[in-house]
């Protein structure tokens, strides 16, 4: 008894012994990402672990932050990553600007780095010198996509809010821009635009009272789904039936209303490939493959209830 | 020391006496100063729909400040409410959208595992403070991570959603253009008036605030106290996280996230001291219903974002320098 518990005890080990020195060959991923409170990164990283079950040729080491603008977290990431001699870095900067530095010294280590989701900032890169391209989505295009949507239902000179992310966020931004250049293009009227901070209560509150201030609105165009929500929500309980709402991100909780009405669009960005994807272009760069140049746009959805 | 002890520990009873009137008049006139403001200003300020929707909009924040009145009574204060609403919201996400119980079963369900998860909090809040005699901010600023790691762990970071339709329909009922998750706040302001003023137990918790010795000395059991205080705080986090999932129909994760800060300033713009020992919880209502208005008001007027939050931040500070010039008289 005790001996075939030890025997089983040592071929456990050797099987370990073994498992490690197999990994050795195999590169090394380290993927650093923002928020995992956030739904959309966690989703992101779920992706990423199945990503690394099904390749199984490399490993993969994830790192999440506390909260969106704790980025300081992120660049001890990088530096942990430069000691323990990852080949590839795959990073969500939560600061366009801060990071370029960190990512520099990881570039002059011989790491491979990707930057995705969130573009690095262009001045900032050529300040330090840096040549580095981005995989991701383009955030204004999509946003545009939604908006488009939405003034090609409503028509030229229709009445629109936006409800926006957080002030400062580069996605928030972005989605703004994408929202405005609609609103130009449809000569729409933009009768107001006010952030939520991406949460659903907050987007409640600050819509009805919008809507109290213009009752004639028309349209919502809002930078996230959870937004959207708290304006469903809103023009629920003002029973106003009249009035069309777009959102961002395709979360699970909106899928009943696109399909209901509720909610005229929303825009898939593929979060959930995102990582995954990145993650492969590194390790072509890894295996000796053509460093990637410029942009490489990942692809973004519109969805509606057709 | 001598005289501290030989201070009265409890102050004479509130009640709805002219003393409460004078010392909560500061609060009104101003609140009431706002309201004709912006009525003269904005067209739609004071219209039937809009007054919906402050007290809709204020219902969770007056919900969260009567418990916190009862901590910062004793001198405490309570970081972690924001974050055990979200906490109780995602528990009770998960009870109501288990399968095989029926709309009613689950409703009351999510309304216990709301409240119970508040009440346990709060609970632990209070024995951890009171038993070690330590700061409750540091304690609630543990319990503030604790219960926002719970709530992100629990729903796997995602938002619980499609909830019973009776449940929704009761988060956007009315009663006479007044929402009925409106009343239900009300009603604990109520509650807790009644309580800090008619019971032992409340006037006792004054006592603490002023001269916490002076009460054990009088053979109290000022730990049990003191957790209580704590427990109906966690309480009404819990109650929140119900008004929260009634009127959104989700429940989230990263709900609440500095709920705290507004529930602390409702109760000290309603001039309830941050020192403990003076205050009311007919203030606290007021002071709810002066952020209230003012964060519609202000979005009506058509302020920026920016200049909205300035404004809120100007009115706490000159709320606490109010208070600072009432206590000096006060005490001549």
């Amino acid at each position: 008894m005790k001996f075939s518990k030890l025997a089983a005890a040592a071929a456990t080990s050797l099987v370990l012994l073994a498992g490690t020195a197999q990994a050795a060959d195999k590169p090394v991923v380290g993927l650093i990402m923002k928020s995992l409170a956030n739904e959309f990164f966690q989703n992101m990283m779920k992706g990423a672990e199945a990503h690394q079950q099904k390749r199984g040729d490399y490993e993969l080491v994830a790192v999440g932050m506390q909260n969106e603008t704790d980025f300081e977290s992120q660049i001890n990431a990088v530096e942990n990553f430069i000691t323990q001699g990852v080949d590839a870095i795959v990073v969500a900067p939560a600061d366009s600007r801060a990071m370029v530095r960190p990512l520099k010294k990881a570039m002059e280590a011989g790491i491979v780095v990707v930057n995705f989701d969130v573009a690095l900032d262009e001045d900032a890169k050529k300040q330090q010198g840096v040549e580095l391209a981005f995989v991701g989505p383009d955030n204004r295009g999509g946003a545009k996509l939604a908006g488009d949507a939405l003034a090609k239902k409503l028509g030229e000179g229709a009445k629109v809010v936006i409800v926006e992310g957080n002030p400062g966020a580069d996605n928030a931004t972005q989605r703004r821009l994408g929202f405005e250049d609609s609103v130009a293009e449809y000569k729409l009227n933009l009768l107001d635009s006010r952030t939520a901070h991406w949460e659903t209560e907050e987007a409640n509150s600050v819509f009805s009272t919008m809507l109290t201030a213009h009752p004639d609105i028309q349209g919502v165009m809002a930078a996230n789904d959870s937004m959207a929500i708290g304006v469903v929500k809103a023009l629920e309980s003002a029973g106003r039936k009249d009035i069309q709402v777009v959102g961002f991100d395709n979360i699970p909780a909106v899928v009943p209303m696109i399909k209901d009405g509720r909610m005229l669009a929303t825009v898939d960005q593929f979060g959930t490939d995102m990582a995954a994807n990145a993650i492969d272009m590194a390790l072509g760069v890894v295996a000796g493959g053509k460093p990637l140049e410029g942009w490489v746009k990942t692809p973004i959805e519109l969805v509606t209830a057709d | 020391m001598t005289t501290d002890t030989l201070k009265s520990a409890a102050p004479a009873r509130e009640g709805l006496s002219l003393r409460v009137l004078m010392q909560n008049s500061g609060i009104g006139l101003a609140l009431l100063a706002l309201i004709i403001f912006f009525s003269v200003t904005t067209e739609h300020f004071l219209t039937p729909n809009n007054i919906t929707n402050i007290l809709t909009q204020i219902t969770i924040n007056l919900v969260l400040a009567v418990g916190m009145t009862f901590v910062i009574l004793i001198g405490g204060i309570d970081l972690s409410v924001g974050s055990v609403m979200a906490f109780a919201a995602v528990v009770a996400g998960k009870a109501i959208t288990m399968p095989g119980f029926g709309d009613a079963e689950a409703i009351a369900l999510a309304i216990f595992a709301a409240t119970m998860t508040g009440v346990l909090c709060g609970l632990f809040n209070g024995i951890a403070s009171a038993f070690w005699s330590l700061p409750s901010f540091i304690i609630t600023l543990g319990m503030l991570n604790i219960a926002r790691g719970g709530a992100l762990q629990i729903s796997g970071a995602q938002t619980i959603y499609s909830f019973p339709f009776a449940f929704e329909e009761f988060g956007s009922a009315m009663v006479y253009g007044v929402p009925v998750v409106f009343l239900v706040a009300l009603l604990f302001v109520l509650i807790a008036w009644f309580i800090l003023n008619f019971t032992v137990f409340g006037r006792l918790l004054y006592g603490i605030g002023n001269n916490e010795e002076a009460v054990r000395l009088a053979g109290h059991p000022v730990f049990w106290y003191k957790v209580a205080a704590f427990t109906i705080c966690g309480l009404t986090a819990g109650v929140a996280a119900v008004v929260y999932m009634a009127r959104l129909n989700i429940s989230s994760p990263i709900a609440g996230i500095g709920f705290e800060l507004n529930a602390i300033a409702a109760v000290i713009i309603g001039g309830t001291s941050l020192s403990g020992g003076r205050g009311s919880v007919i203030g606290t209502l007021l002071g709810a219903i002066i952020i209230g208005v003012l964060a519609n008001g202000l979005i009506l007027y058509g302020l920026s974002d920016f200049m909205r939050q300035m404004i809120t931040g100007v009115v706490i500070i000159v709320a606490v320098i109010l208070d600072y010039y009432r206590a000096r008289f006060a005490s001549k």
